[in-house]
């Protein structure tokens, strides 16, 4: 979920600082203190956990993919459509998959694999996350992977991350039925209404999400601007070859290649 | 299409919406439960040292940050992803890095627009699609290899990915969105709204920044609407519903509503 915030280090530093007390009688930290915490977060029970989270998912895909199989047909969608749409959706989230995955690992020193997984890699999205475990940790007088940090702070901070993305959840589960009801009005009384309100819900969220990134940085701006020009080389040179799988796999490489370039110019 | 094929075509789909709402919840709820019952085993049963008035004091500063949001996220992605997909998006989170992309490929594979019938398919699909991908990659590369792939990776790479996942994903995205949609006024809508949010609204209230894409969302929704094109009757705009495929997408680039 994620990403209408600004990102993880504008949200802490904005957050912090007026921390309420100290913790209580957090352990100093120890020699010892990292392992610990490591042990904690790595218990069988955390994995189970993490794993049954994926199981759902895995299940509600499955039982997705077969209620599409069925009504396809008769809205117009063939076999061959559906196929089409899930190995495009499947090839498309390559290049951000394994960005994420570098992304998680660079965190399971702060977290433990289970809990990475089920925050970071599904539900939530490393922004939120980590702002939410860093205002958590704030809330305990220690700050994230610093001093204070040992089993307990990440406890508190996994329990926080855990209850803010179940808000969202909650929300959905909430809304979503009611938002249902009021957009089968709304098609039904004004179907052009419904024909714009995608798009422009759509438009308006990517480029928000994108300016968002350009005062952050140099770098960013620059990533920004790589990104989007290796997109525009692919999908000109997909009309041009007539090549429809260079579509699918355009943001694969643009994410890769801006991430090079971004790599460049943080090293220069 | 006759009336009889429309009939068939409501009827498939409201099925197709209560199975899916109906697994959506099913699943999100457990998902729910489970990404709960980690943490509280952690503080109930282990021996860390964490109080009841702790997890309050966090759990409230977490709310302060991200209360409104929680709201208002499901609230902004809705007419995009369409009741199906919301309950697939939320429970797979990276949503706007990951899924809202790959419905859109999608859809502009298949020539489908959003919002339509077809359109909320592919999207379903295209999900489902990239949540196999994703929790393949993720039980491979961090479940299995995770701390191999630390030790091995150099800092500054790990490092480089983590501060610039998010410019390098929407750049490209951002530009295969205006390119898959192909409304000019929306999009000179979408960016000149952003551009005044970031520039000229944040700095004088910097507050809202946690609400800028909540705010030009629905900026952007309500200018779209009252500065539409009203030459092409309404008709013109949901033919993407009902049209057969064309077999080729990419020979054809006018699409409805032009």
């Amino acid at each position: 979920m994620a990403s209408l915030n600004p990102g993880p280090s504008e949200g802490l530093s904005a957050v912090l600082p007026p921390g309420p007390p100290p913790a209580p009688s957090a352990a100093p930290p120890t020699a010892d203190g990292a392992t610990d915490l490591l042990s904690v977060a790595n218990s069988p029970v955390i994995w189970l956990c993490a794993l049954g989270v994926f199981a759902a998912i895995f299940v509600q895909t499955f039982v997705y993919m077969r209620a599409a199989r069925t009504v396809g047909p008769e809205v117009g969608m063939s076999r061959t459509d559906l196929t089409g749409a899930f190995r495009a959706g499947a090839v498309a989230s390559i290049g951000p998959s394994l960005a994420v995955v570098l992304v998680a690992v660079a965190l399971l020193a702060l977290f433990g694999t289970p809990a990475v997984l089920a925050r970071i890699g599904l539900i939530g999205s490393a922004g939120t996350e980590v702002a939410s475990a860093g205002i958590a940790t704030g809330t305990a007088g220690a700050t994230l992977g610093g001093t204070g940090y040992d089993a307990s702070v990440f406890a508190l901070a996994f329990i926080a991350m855990s209850l803010s993305g179940g808000m969202w959840m909650l929300a959905t589960l909430l809304l979503t039925p009611v938002l249902e009801r009021g957009g089968k009005k709304l098609a039904s009384a004004n179907p052009a209404l419904m024909a714009i309100l995608p798009c422009g819900a759509l438009l308006g969220a990517f480029s928000m999400l994108t300016v968002t990134e350009i005062p952050k940085s140099g770098i960013h701006l620059v990533t920004v601007i790589a990104s989007a020009g290796v997109m525009v080389g692919c999908l000109l040179l997909a009309r041009a070859l007539d090549a429809r799988w260079l579509k699918e796999w355009a943001l694969g490489f643009s994410v890769i290649a801006a991430l090079a370039v971004a790599y460049l110019a943080h090293a220069a | 299409m006759t009336t009889e094929t429309s009939q068939r075509a409501d009827a498939g789909m409201a099925a197709f919406v209560s199975t899916t709402s109906r697994w959506g919840r099913i699943t999100m709820t457990t998902a729910l439960l489970l990404s709960l019952a980690g943490p509280v085993h952690l503080v109930a049963f282990t021996g860390v040292e964490v109080g009841g008035a702790q997890i309050w004091i966090a759990f409230a500063a977490v709310a302060a940050t991200f209360g409104v949001i929680w709201v208002l996220e499901p609230l902004t992605y809705y007419p995009i992803l369409g009741p199906a997909a919301m309950y697939q998006a939320f429970m797979i989170g990276n949503i706007s890095n990951k899924l809202l992309p790959a419905a859109i490929v999608a859809q502009d594979s298949v020539n489908a627009a959003p919002g339509t019938r077809r359109g909320d398919l592919a999207a379903v699909m295209a999900i489902c699609g990239a949540a196999v991908v994703h929790l393949t990659s993720l039980l491979v590369f961090v479940g299995l290899l995770g701390n191999w792939l630390l030790s091995i990776l150099p800092a500054e790479l790990i490092e480089v990915a983590r501060l610039y996942i998010l410019p390098a994903v929407l750049g490209a995205v951002l530009v295969q969105c205006v390119a898959t949609m192909r409304r000019p006024r929306p999009t000179v809508i979408a960016v000149v709204a952003a551009l005044l949010i970031q520039f000229a609204l944040i700095p004088v209230l910097p507050g809202l920044a946690m609400y800028a894409t909540a705010l030009c969302v629905a900026t952007t929704m309500a200018l779209s609407w009252f500065l539409r094109d009203r030459r092409p009757p309404g008709e013109a705009l949901q033919e993407g519903d009902t049209d057969p495929v064309p077999s080729d997408p990419h020979t054809q680039p006018a699409k409805e509503g032009r």
